[in-house]
């Protein structure tokens, strides 16, 4: 394997290289687990395939002086990349390929054990190598046999460590009975880019994952970008209403972060009437929100202590007892 | 428990830094404005500014108000060309036209193309930077953005409801 490996990686070298650089160096890079909240898209997208096909893309950029965005240690989700990659890579030489077969099916591992963490996906990842390796044994002894059929050769990296860092290309062919024509074939590439793409994305929108149909994702999509969006203005708006002094919140903010035993979303202060619509409030119904009049109750029941952090501290906590009124009234609003 | 992304921690800071720059503003709505910028600069400087819409966000945000490139620089920490980023009208409809050429080879018919075409027009326009993104990279763009997005509105969140 090695041997037909060396003697078609020189071709593509040059273009490569600058590619190998950077992963060695996000080799060096794996962090921790990722400190999201527990859902699987935060986990997902932590650095999301793009980061990677991005990286291959442009491969005029200064990987040296450019340091590298932190990669998740989700292993299925980096050989995605990897397959992504491939197909970024397919549209710029001409005499590239695209993945089919042996993707396709390479892909459902990775697929299905997305939302799998860490135990079982450097198992998967081992075994897409492996069988990426396999088929890519077995083209080599078709293709001599068999000429009609178009493939094009992607370079194969060898040596993939365990952690799946490294970029598996993979040599492929066309499909059984599909055209073989440069054209389509380059279409076809695009076109499972896209789908993938969207796969993604549907993970990632809340709401998204019923919905058959790209055309109807696509609209979720927007709405979920443009509820964002506004979700900022009037964030900002708030947090500029709430106090005179910009700076002054955020020595609080990082103290009360320090501490970091608190769920602040409970009692979260804002006018109701310019709250933007019930998409972005059902999307988040593990925080609901009070109303104004709630919050001043309670600042007044601790106003007598003389440091600032501490009355936060004893407004956020669930269990102090000087809120257990404003608690209740809490829970009384999630039930509704 | 709440715990913070890297990302979050990351625009956290960036933000604290852009504000701090800021003057005493008196009116809410000047605030409001500073505030919005510093958040909306922190989040594209947020993974060293890499992708697409961080760049272009940059860029609008300086060509919006030339003041604004002292933020933009002492939240990067370097210094911010804004040169030749954004294409201009004649290049970008060289732009679109090579991109329609290469979508007219396989011609698909499951959703009526004029719908389609409108929505991506819509995400475009809200992505920064998206007009001139083909429609692959405008997905990857869109996730990205939506992560980023996400981020800054939590952390904006905490720290109005703290006030």
């Amino acid at each position: 394997m090695e041997p037909n490996v060396e003697a078609v990686q020189p071709q593509f070298r040059s273009g490569i290289s600058g590619a190998k650089i950077v992963f060695d160096d996000i080799r060096g890079l794996i962090p921790d687990p990722p400190e999201t909240d527990g859902t699987s898209f935060t986990a997902l997208l932590e650095l999301p395939p793009p980061q990677a096909v991005e990286l291959l893309v442009k491969e005029d950029f200064p990987a040296k002086t450019m340091p590298l965005p932190i990669f998740p240690s989700n292993i299925a989700l980096i050989d995605r990349a990897s397959m992504f990659s491939v197909f970024a890579s397919a549209d710029n030489p001409p005499d590239r390929t695209n993945i089919f077969s042996a993707s396709s099916s390479v892909k459902q591992e990775p697929l299905e054990s997305e939302y799998h963490r860490n135990s079982s996906s450097p198992a998967v990842s081992d075994q897409s190598l492996k069988s990426i390796k396999r088929k890519e044994r077995e083209k080599k002894n078709m293709q001599v046999k068999e000429s009609t059929k178009k493939s094009k050769k992607v370079v194969a990296n060898e040596a993939s460590d365990g952690s799946g860092e490294q970029l598996p290309y993979v040599h492929v062919r066309a499909r059984r009975g599909q055209a073989t024509d440069s054209h389509s074939l380059a279409e076809r590439a695009r076109r499972e880019k896209i789908n993938a793409r969207m796969k993604l994305l549907q993970d990632l929108v809340p709401g998204c994952n019923k919905i058959s149909g790209t055309a109807m994702v696509l609209d979720e999509i927007i709405n979920h970008v443009q509820a964002l969006q506004r979700q900022v203005e009037f964030l900002s708006m708030r947090v500029a209403a709430v106090n005179p002094r910009i700076d002054f919140n955020f020595d609080a903010l990082l103290a009360v972060d320090s501490e970091s035993s608190i769920d602040n979303s409970y009692l979260g202060l804002f006018p109701p009437s310019i709250w933007p619509e019930g998409q972005t409030n059902g999307s988040r119904q593990q925080q609901p929100w009070l109303i104004d009049g709630l919050h001043l109750p309670s600042m007044g029941r601790v106003d007598n202590s003389s440091n600032f952090i501490t009355p936060e501290n004893s407004l956020l906590s669930y269990d102090s007892p000087a809120n257990s009124a404003s608690l209740h009234s809490s829970q009384l609003k999630i039930e509704l | 428990m709440k715990a913070r992304s890297s990302l979050e921690r990351e625009f956290l800071e960036k933000w604290r830094k852009g504000l701090q720059i800021g003057k005493e503003d008196s009116t809410i709505l000047e605030r409001k404005d500073a505030i919005k910028l510093s958040a909306d600069v922190a989040i594209a400087a947020t993974k060293n500014a890499a992708t697409h819409w961080r760049r272009a966000l940059l860029c609008d945000v300086v060509s919006e108000n030339p003041t604004n490139k002292h933020v933009v620089e002492h939240i990067l920490g370097h210094k911010f060309k804004n040169t030749a980023t954004r294409l201009t009208a004649c290049s970008r409809r060289i732009l679109r036209i090579s991109q329609k050429r290469r979508q007219k080879a396989a011609p698909r018919r499951v959703v009526p193309k004029s719908r389609k075409r409108n929505r991506s027009r819509a995400l475009r326009m809200l992505v920064p930077g998206g007009e001139e993104m083909d429609g692959v990279l405008l997905l990857q763009e869109t996730l990205d953005y939506i992560v980023s997005l996400r981020a800054q509105v939590d952390v904006m969140r905490c720290l109005a409801s703290i006030g």
